[in-house]
């Protein structure tokens, strides 16, 4: 296994792998337990003063699936921690004490100035390693608060600003994709102070409906809302925010990556796209703490494979392959290729390159194939996207000089 | 009513439990949804599991079920007991990448879900189009008039047991198909305005022609194969030699308790290699048989019983004596020992399977309490007196595509033309005939 650690804020992680602010990191016993199965750190569930009570809707969360694929999404109105702060804190000195050389991130969140800086010095006597300023939970059932104050770039500032005079450890400011550009509130968050930006929190969403009651779920007694959306469906969109920031000069700042990620796979794309750590909430909720071996095996496995000696090595390297749209060279043009050998007849190809491509494909019905006119091909791929057979259907680039058929217009 | 509430799966007091709906969506999503697709053009009846299974899995449950009902009365029947492996299944493109959509069962919980929810497709028709009989109540026969009645026919089916069904009820044991379940499908065909008159034999050289005195415009002749081939060998008469068709049918009836009580305990040779011997020894073994030897004159491959049928049987423990043909039944009053007599086998025969010949000198004789013929059946004897009706061998002779006798108001089909078939065989026979009919009576041509 390769050595996995790596200096996020000046402070040492033994692996990028994190636990989000969130149900799976809701107090000591089972972070312990995400510790003993390989991760490196937590951002523990976010604190608050008991000045104000929070209490959870019930129920609290539903799932978004797509056909036989359940949970390909996650739409949650859990609060922030529920528990008194003090247990909060013995529950973060108790994990600092067994687990010393893991990272405790504290997730704070306050309702004031004042309960900000409270906070922070609570959560640094603690022991947290760092603090993590949650400007972004979608659903608060408390006014002017989370994502409110993610969207109001002076509060996000002037509270940044407060935690930082208030304590010495690392601040890291945690983002609401419910915004245009992320840019404008990271740099709200650097001028405040932060060392570092964590994204995305959870998209405000709406994901299914009661037909029969017509009430939103979760259905909280007669009541739905839009609130906070998360898994696999929101990885694309959270890999745009890393690559928005991570290429903006002015920010530089490290990024933890959050949004989707279950596998290797997801957390080497973070990476590659300028985050340095990762977190992980609903890929927990759908399969518990034990998927980070397989992060951590596949990981190593890579760098091995690709020749990285850590971690930080890889960070933003797939940066400088991310263009405007505007900046392709258009002169350059292909097709797709089939392997007919191995075709297995069954024409999905051939629907969807009517319906929705160019038309470039007929069918031999009796042979029950898919026959190209090479010059119809958009080499839109979707018929590779499709197709069951692995690999049957590739890219071939055309000839400079070759021209598409366009379709000619009917006549009467 | 959510369409798409999860229900547990109906009848699992008496046959195999079905698909869940979250079962059957996973089984839809592996679904390749062809263009043309070859499964659809793969049933004899007509089943299109390219567009039921498409629907399911974009959670239209309704069209699925109207979909599947709308082409077959018996969609439950035939999805529970459709040899689908050699039909739809066999044509799947699935296949070629790994294996089959499990079509029959996703097409069973579809319809199942239909009764879960409450939901029916086929709404009934207001009969003002004249009268049509039908004779017998299987398959062939409910189908038949379904398809009439929702023409506009008032139809009145003929049946000459006690209760409707045919081979349905009478010849498939309720572990394999659910009784249950086909009551509600011949339910749903009553409710239809379709009159079912059981006890009722249709009989005598006339009695045909005075359903068309009676005004029937047309009659649709069903009535399946009911007498048993025997093998006539010596000791037929002894207690405790019978037919399946008794063993299976008397089982559906007032004496089955008399019967499971002969069997229970006891060593029981089931004679045959078709489905009917499969599910005569699995039924003697669900009594309490003690051994079950299935008798079969050719070999394992041979035997005409779909596979899992016979790996079935082979895992519940009947023994497969292959080769082997029983020449005599011993006993003084009841059945003690069968007399039987190796075969090998020689040259293929008419069925392109290899025909046995006896092994001379090889007889062995074995104790048995029991002996069940499982043999072919052939039609009652009495149908032989309709006059004007042509036969063909055993079989009624009817028109290729109209289904047409030789008296012109007679439509026949099911197994009294094809010979012993399929459920699925008998369903388009039924919808092919009723059409005939609704063309001819309508000037439609035919």
């Amino acid at each position: 296994m390769k050595d996995l650690s790596i200096d996020f804020c000046g402070v040492k992680f033994m692996n990028p792998f994190m636990l989000s602010s969130s149900p799976v990191s809701n107090c000591a016993e089972m972070i312990a337990r995400a510790f003993d199965a390989g991760w490196g750190g937590v951002a523990y569930k976010t604190l608050a003063t008991q000045v104000t009570k929070i209490i959870h809707p019930s129920p609290r969360l539903n799932k978004y699936n797509n056909q036989a694929c359940r949970m390909i999404g996650l739409q949650n109105v859990e609060q922030i921690s529920d528990r008194p702060l003090e247990h909060n804190l013995k529950d973060i000195k108790w994990l600092k004490k067994h687990y010393p050389k893991h990272i405790v991130v504290a997730s704070i969140m306050g309702f004031s100035n004042k309960e900000w800086e409270i906070l922070g010095k609570a959560a640094e006597d603690a022991g947290a390693d760092m603090l993590e300023l949650n400007f972004s939970c979608p659903h608060m059932a408390i006014e002017g608060s989370g994502s409110k104050v993610g969207q109001a770039f002076d509060l996000l500032e002037m509270f940044t600003e407060t935690v930082k005079n208030a304590v010495s450890i690392p601040v890291m400011a945690k983002m609401t994709p419910n915004i245009t550009d992320m840019n404008e509130p990271a740099m709200f968050a650097k001028k405040g102070g932060a060392d570092a930006i964590s994204a995305i929190n959870t998209i405000s969403a709406i994901t299914e409906i009661g037909l029969d009651d017509l009430v939103p779920k979760p259905n909280v007694f007669g009541k739905g809302a839009a609130s906070g959306y998360s898994g696999p469906c929101v990885k694309p969109v959270a890999l745009r925010f890393m690559a928005d920031m991570a290429q903006n000069a002015d920010l530089g700042l490290p990024i933890s990556g959050i949004g989707g990620i279950e596998t290797w796979i997801d957390v080497l794309e973070f990476l590659l796209l300028g985050a340095s750590t990762i977190q992980v909430t609903t890929g927990i909720i759908h399969y518990g703490y034990r998927i980070v071996e397989d992060m951590a095996e596949g990981l190593s496995d890579y760098m091995e494979e690709k020749g990285f000696d850590t971690v930080a090595d890889i960070v933003g390297k797939a940066l400088p392959h991310v263009h405007h749209t505007d900046e392709f060279d258009l002169s350059r043009q292909g097709v797709v290729e089939y392997d007919l050998d191995r075709c297995i007849g069954c024409g999905q190809c051939y629907i969807i390159c009517q319906d929705a491509g160019g038309q470039a494909l007929s069918w031999d019905a009796e042979n029950r194939r898919p026959v190209m006119d090479e010059d119809r091909c958009l080499s839109c791929m979707a018929c590779s996207f499709i197709c069951p057979v692995e690999d049957m259907i590739h890219y071939k680039e055309m000839p400079k000089g070759w021209v598409r058929h366009d379709p000619e217009p009917l006549e009467d | 009513m959510s369409q798409l509430a999860e229900r547990a799966p109906l009848f699992t007091d008496e046959m195999e439990g079905g698909l869940t709906l979250t079962l059957a969506t996973e089984e839809a999503t592996r679904c390749l949804l062809c263009f043309d697709a070859p499964c659809s053009q793969a049933c004899p009846a007509g089943t299109d599991p390219g567009a039921f299974i498409r629907k399911l899995r974009f959670r239209n449950v309704t069209g699925a079920i109207r979909t599947i009902k709308t082409n077959n009365p018996f969609g439950w029947t035939c999805g529970a007991v459709c040899p689908t492996a050699q039909l739809c299944e066999l044509a799947c493109s699935r296949t070629q990448i790994d294996r089959p959509i499990q079509i029959g069962k996703i097409q069973r919980f579809i319809v199942e879900h239909g009764w879960n929810m409450g939901f029916s497709p086929i709404k009934k028709q207001a009969a003002a189009k004249g009268k049509i009989a039908v004779v017998g109540s299987g398959p062939a026969g409910l189908t038949c008039a379904r398809e009439l009645a929702l023409s506009g026919y008032e139809v009145t089916v003929f049946e000459k047991k006690g209760l409707p069904g045919g081979n349905l009820r009478y010849g498939i044991p309720p572990f394999r198909l659910s009784e249950k379940g086909v009551e509600r499908e011949i339910n749903e065909i009553a409710a239809l305005g379709v009159t079912i008159k059981t006890n009722t034999p249709i009989e005598g050289k006339d009695g045909l022609e005075k359903l068309k005195d009676q005004g029937f415009k047309a009659v649709f002749l069903s009535p399946g194969l009911w007498r048993p081939i025997r093998l006539g060998i010596e000791g037929s008469n002894l207690d405790g030699v019978m037919s399946a068709t008794d063993f299976l049918g008397t089982l559906r009836g007032p004496d089955s308790d008399a019967l499971a009580a002969k069997v229970k305990g006891k060593t029981v040779a089931v004679i045959g290699g078709g489905s009917v011997a499969m599910d005569t020894a699995q039924w003697a073994k669900k009594l309490g048989a003690k051994d079950i030897y299935v008798l079969y004159r050719r070999s394992y491959t041979e035997m005409p019983a779909e596979e899992k049928e016979k790996i079935q049987a082979l895992n519940d423990g009947i023994h497969f004596l292959i080769l082997t043909q029983p020449v005599k039944y011993n006993g003084n009053g009841t059945l003690k020992s069968i007399v039987c007599r190796r075969t090998r086998l020689g040259g293929p025969d008419d069925s392109g399977r290899r025909r046995p010949e006896e092994v001379p000198g090889s007889d062995f004789e074995m104790s048995f309490d029991m002996a069940i013929e499982a043999l072919a059946t052939q039609p009652e004897a009495e149908l032989k007196d309709f006059e004007g009706i042509t036969w063909n061998g055993a079989l009624v002779s009817a028109e290729g595509e109209s289904l047409r006798t030789s008296l012109p108001y007679v439509y026949a089909g099911g197994d009294i033309v094809r010979g012993p078939a399929l459920v699925v065989e008998a369903v388009a026979d039924g919808k092919r005939a009723a059409e005939a009919i609704v063309n001819h009576l309508e000037g439609k041509g035919e």
